[in-house]
C-alpha cells in the first residue's frame, strides 16, 4: 500500500516532469525493465489526459453557459421560431436564392435598359444619317450648281441651275444619268464634248436605284457611231482598278481610283464604293474598269468619310434598260460582245469614250 | 451587460487565436454570435432552444478541440463549419429519436463534417464516463480530485481546504480517491 502510493506519486512526478534528471534516468530505467511498472505508467497518463481533458471542457462549458446566459433567449427565439407564415419561411430558407434571383431580376433590367438606351442611340444615328442623306440628296449628290450665268446655249439662253454627267448606252440617243440629277428638272439639255447642246427627255425613272434614262429628242441629233464601251454584267472585285468621265467643270473631268468595298453606303448591296476623286458635276458618270466595261454610276459620296465614293452596280442600268420597250431603244443595247477598249491604254480609251459622255444640264 | 461591446461577433482569424490564447472575451463573443443561426436551424426542425444549445455547445466543443490540437486549417468559413456541425450532430440526434431520418431545411451552406463529428463523439463518450465517474465516485473524493488535477491546487491546499492534519494524510486520501475513479472509469459499461 505505502509503496503503491509512491510508486504513483513517483510516476505522477515523472509525468508532470517534475523529477530530478538522476531520478527520471533512474525511472525510465524501470520502466523499461519491469513492464507492470510501464503499463501503470501509461495507464496513469491516459487517465490523467482523460481528467484534464474533462476538466477542460467542464471550464469549457461552463464558460459558455455563462455566455448562453447572457443572451436575450426569449427575443430569440420569438425571431427564429418557425413562422406561421409560409412567405416569411420561404424568405428566412431562401435568403441567398432570393439575393442571387433579385440581383439577376437588376442586372437583366439595367442590361434591357442599356439596351435600349443603345438603340435609341443607334435610333438618333440613324435619324442623322437620314439628315446626312437629305443633304447629300439636296448637295452632296454632286450636283453642280451652276450659279455663274452659262455661256450662250444653242436652244436655250438661261443659266442652267444643275448640272450632271450622263452616258451613252445606245447608238441612237438614249443616256444614262442618276435621277437625282434630272429630279425636279424643267427641261433638260445634254452638252457633248465638242460643245453641241441637245435637248432630252427622261423616258424613264428609278428613284430606288438613282437611276434616270434620258433620250435625245433634238432634230440635230445625229445617231452615234457604235458604242466603244460595254455593260459588265457581272459584279465586279474589290480592288479593281476604275476611272470616271465626269463634268464637275465645264470640260470632262478624268477620275481614276479603285473599289474598295462591295457595298455602298451603309452596306448598300446597289452601290460598290469607290475611292475616287469626284466632285459636284461627276453624279451619273460611268464608272469603267481597266477594260473599259462600264461597271456603274458614279452617284453620291460620303461627305464624312475620306475617299468614299458611291457607285451604283451596272447591273441595275441593265435593269432599267429592260423597263423600256426594246423597239423604242432601237439598236439592241446589249452593246457588242467584243470590247472595242479592251487592250487599249487609259488615254486611247478616253479619248473614245469621251464622245459618248454628256454634261447634263437641268433647267428649272 | 456590455453587449454593445462583446457582442461583434469575432473574425475567424480571431476566434483561432482566441482560443488557443484561452481568452474567454473571444470565446464569448463567437458563442453569442454564432448561437442565433443554430437556433434558427434547431427551432425550424423540431426542436427547442434547449436542443440548440446542447447542438450548439456540441460544435463549439468539436471546434474548440480542433483548434487546440493544432491541425486545424480553415478550409472554409467558421461560420459555414459551426453550421455545418450543428447540422450533423442534430441530423444524428434526430435520427436517435427517429422523428426524421431525413433531411433538415438548411438555411446556410452545409460542408463535410462526418470525421470531425466522428471523433467528437468519441471524446465525448469518455467525458460522459469521466463524468458519471466522478458523480459516482461521491464527496470529499470528488472535489480533491478535481482540485488536485483540474484546478491544480497543491497537496497543502487541499490539506487546509479539509483540515487534513497532514500531507501525508491527504496523499493517502488521494491516492484511494484516484484508484476508486479509476476503477469506476475504466469499468465496462454498466449503463
Amino acid at each position: 500500500m505505502r509503496n503503491e502510493i509512491e510508486l504513483e506519486a513517483i510516476i505522477e512526478d515523472y509525468l508532470l516532469g517534475k523529477l530530478s534528471p538522476e531520478e527520471k534516468e533512474g525511472f525510465e530505467l524501470l520502466r523499461v525493465n519491469d513492464p507492470a511498472v510501464d503499463h501503470k505508467v501509461v495507464a496513469h497518463k491516459f487517465f490523467l489526459d482523460s481528467l484534464k481533458q474533462y476538466g477542460d471542457m467542464h471550464s469549457l462549458i461552463q464558460k459558455m453557459d455563462k455566455a448562453h446566459a447572457e443572451m436575450d433567449m426569449e427575443s430569440l427565439i420569438e425571431e427564429y421560431k418557425p413562422h406561421p407564415s409560409y412567405i416569411v419561411n420561404m424568405w428566412r430558407k431562401n435568403k441567398s436564392a432570393f439575393a442571387i434571383a433579385a440581383s439577376f431580376l437588376l442586372i437583366s433590367i439595367f442590361s434591357i435598359y442599356s439596351i435600349q438606351h443603345n438603340t435609341k442611340q443607334n435610333g438618333t444615328y440613324e435619324v442623322m444619317r437620314r439628315e446626312i442623306t437629305n443633304i447629300k440628296n439636296s448637295q452632296n449628290k454632286l450636283v453642280r450648281s451652276l450659279n455663274a450665268p452659262a455661256k450662250q446655249e444653242k436652244g436655250h439662253l438661261n443659266a442652267a441651275k444643275f448640272g450632271g454627267t450622263g452616258f451613252a448606252l445606245t447608238a441612237n440617243g438614249y443616256l444614262c444619268t442618276n435621277f437625282h440629277v434630272i429630279r425636279d428638272a424643267d427641261s433638260i439639255y445634254v452638252q457633248n464634248n465638242k460643245g453641241d447642246s441637245y435637248k432630252v427627255k427622261v423616258v424613264y425613272r428609278d428613284p430606288q436605284y438613282d437611276i434616270a434614262i434620258l433620250k435625245i429628242i433634238d432634230e440635230s441629233f445625229s445617231p452615234l457611231a457604235t458604242l466603244p464601251y460595254k455593260l459588265k454584267k457581272n459584279a465586279i472585285g474589290m480592288g479593281e482598278n476604275v476611272y470616271t468621265l465626269g463634268f464637275p467643270k465645264d470640260d470632262a473631268v478624268l477620275g481614276e481610283g479603285y473599289v474598295s468595298s462591295r457595298t455602298g453606303h451603309g452596306g448598300d448591296t446597289t452601290q460598290y464604293q469607290v475611292s475616287i476623286p469626284i466632285n459636284p458635276g461627276n453624279s451619273g458618270g460611268p464608272l469603267l474598269d481597266n477594260q473599259g466595261n462600264i461597271i456603274g454610276v458614279i452617284t453620291a459620296k460620303e461627305n464624312q468619310v475620306e475617299g468614299a465614293a458611291f457607285a451604283i452596280k451596272s447591273k441595275y442600268i441593265l435593269e432599267a434598260l429592260n423597263a423600256i420597250p426594246q423597239d423604242s431603244l432601237g439598236k439592241k443595247v446589249a452593246f457588242s460582245k467584243k470590247n472595242p477598249l479592251q487592250g487599249l491604254n487609259r488615254t486611247r480609251q478616253i479619248e473614245k469614250i469621251e464622245d459618248y459622255v454628256y454634261m447634263i444640264k437641268v433647267y428649272n | 451587460m456590455s453587449n454593445k461591446l462583446s457582442s461583434s461577433v469575432p473574425t475567424d482569424r480571431e476566434v483561432v487565436l482566441g482560443i488557443l490564447n484561452n481568452s474567454e472575451d473571444v470565446l464569448n463573443r463567437l458563442y453569442i454570435g454564432y448561437f442565433p443561426m443554430i437556433l434558427q436551424l434547431i427551432l425550424n426542425n423540431n426542436g427547442d432552444e434547449d436542443d440548440a444549445k446542447d447542438v450548439y455547445q456540441e460544435a463549439i466543443i468539436i471546434l474548440y478541440n480542433k483548434i487546440k490540437s493544432g491541425d486545424f486549417e480553415l478550409s472554409s468559413k467558421l461560420k459555414t463549419y459551426i453550421y455545418s456541425v450543428c447540422r450533423r450532430i442534430w441530423l444524428k440526434k434526430l435520427a436517435q429519436q427517429s422523428k426524421t431520418t431525413g433531411n433538415v431545411s438548411d438555411f446556410e451552406d452545409v460542408i463535410a463534417v462526418d470525421v470531425d463529428v466522428e471523433e467528437h463523439e468519441e471524446k465525448d463518450l469518455q467525458f460522459e464516463k469521466m463524468g458519471s465517474a466522478l458523480k459516482n465516485l461521491g464527496e470529499p473524493c470528488k472535489t480533491i480530485i478535481q482540485d488536485f488535477y483540474i484546478n491544480n491546487l497543491s497537496m497543502q491546499d487541499i490539506c487546509e481546504k479539509f483540515g487534513y492534519t497532514n500531507t501525508d494524510n491527504a496523499k493517502t486520501q488521494k491516492y484511494k480517491c484516484l484508484q476508486r475513479l479509476k476503477k469506476l472509469f475504466f469499468k465496462p459499461d454498466t449503463a
